[in-house]
């Protein structure tokens, strides 16, 4: 798996285009997002607008980087960071059993528990894939900047 | 492997991204600002956007002080929720006004209270600012009294005040 060139790149474009449309809702009503993450209520009230406003951007400019292939390894890693970052937040809400709405897709306020089990399967796919594209070593197709 | 060069390209990108996050945060009309107030004890919590309703001159966040409005009978109370919310329970005399059906309601309620009228508008506590955006459209449309009981429905329904 992580010798073929096909999967890479199959790789690099679904996590490219999932985090390049998970960032629009949230770059255009920041307020919104905001407002999810203190639902999470795990974040102090000082930092939720800074990373309201900083991490769609790091999803937005990470997913043009592994569509385009600039810097894919590093790309990855700081998606699949992301990853850990919300793998980890659900997973302390889902001890917690506490209802709230994702944030990951749009601002819809429905947190039920088995959605957050699926959302979790869903992100460890992903991360996954981004060690798929951290750890190839091959030339990659498609690829602007290698800078292995 | 070439850590270094790892390195240095997530630097670059994370840096650019953030250059581009506040920059572009700085200039969109939707913008928020560095940090928010999301302090419930302290008012409804609002992440101060460029175009945010949260206006906290026209708060009343003592459910008492509002209560006392309520016994002189002078001011009439506006449910902000959808009528589904003020169907299963309200405050007792509210008229409902969903934020989300203001334009067509808007004319029945004026034909029924006068720009003049004292109102106190309310939705389902601190974490909610459609009691706001009701305040500034009934404000838009000229009445002048326009107040916001910011804890809500079930502030006042908790202290055991009138219901139906």
């Amino acid at each position: 798996m992580f010798d073929n060139s096909r999967i890479e790149l199959a790789a690099r474009w679904i996590l490219g285009i999932t985090f390049i449309y998970a960032s629009f809702h949230k770059i255009i009503a920041p307020a919104d997002f905001a407002k999810i993450l203190y639902g999470y209520d795990l974040f102090p009230g000082v930092l939720i607008n800074l990373i309201a406003i900083v991490l769609p951007f790091v999803e937005l400019f990470s997913g043009l980087a592994l569509i385009l292939g600039i810097y894919p390894r590093s790309a990855a890693l700081i998606v699949n960071g992301m990853l850990l970052g919300f793998i980890t937040a659900l997973s302390i809400n889902l001890v917690r059993g506490h209802e709230f709405a994702c944030g990951c897709f749009s601002s819809d306020q429905t947190g039920h528990t088995s959605s957050v089990e699926l959302l979790l399967v869903r992100d460890i796919i992903y991360f996954v894939m981004g060690l798929q594209v951290f750890l190839y070593g091959r030339r990659r197709r498609a690829c602007i900047f290698r800078s292995e | 492997m070439g850590y270094k060069n790892t390195a240095r390209d997530i630097v670059i990108l994370l840096g650019s991204a953030v250059i581009a996050a506040f920059t572009v945060n700085y200039f969109s009309p939707a913008g928020i600002s560095l940090v928010g107030q999301w302090d419930e004890s302290k008012g409804v919590i609002t992440a101060n956007a460029k175009d945010d309703a949260v206006v906290v001159d026209l708060e009343i966040d003592d459910v008492r002080i509002a209560k006392q409005i309520y016994d002189s009978g002078k001011a009439v109370f506006v449910d902000a929720r959808s009528r589904e919310d003020y169907e299963d329970g309200h405050i007792k005399g509210a008229v409902s006004l969903p934020v989300g059906q203001f334009d067509e309601s808007i004319n029945t309620f004026r034909g029924q209270y006068s720009t003049y009228s004292s109102i106190v508008t309310y939705c389902s506590g601190r974490t909610c600012e459609d009691s706001h955006r009701l305040a500034h459209l009934l404000l838009d449309e000229g009445y002048t009294n326009v107040t916001v009981m910011i804890d809500g429905y079930p502030g006042w329904e908790s202290e055991g005040y009138p219901i139906e």
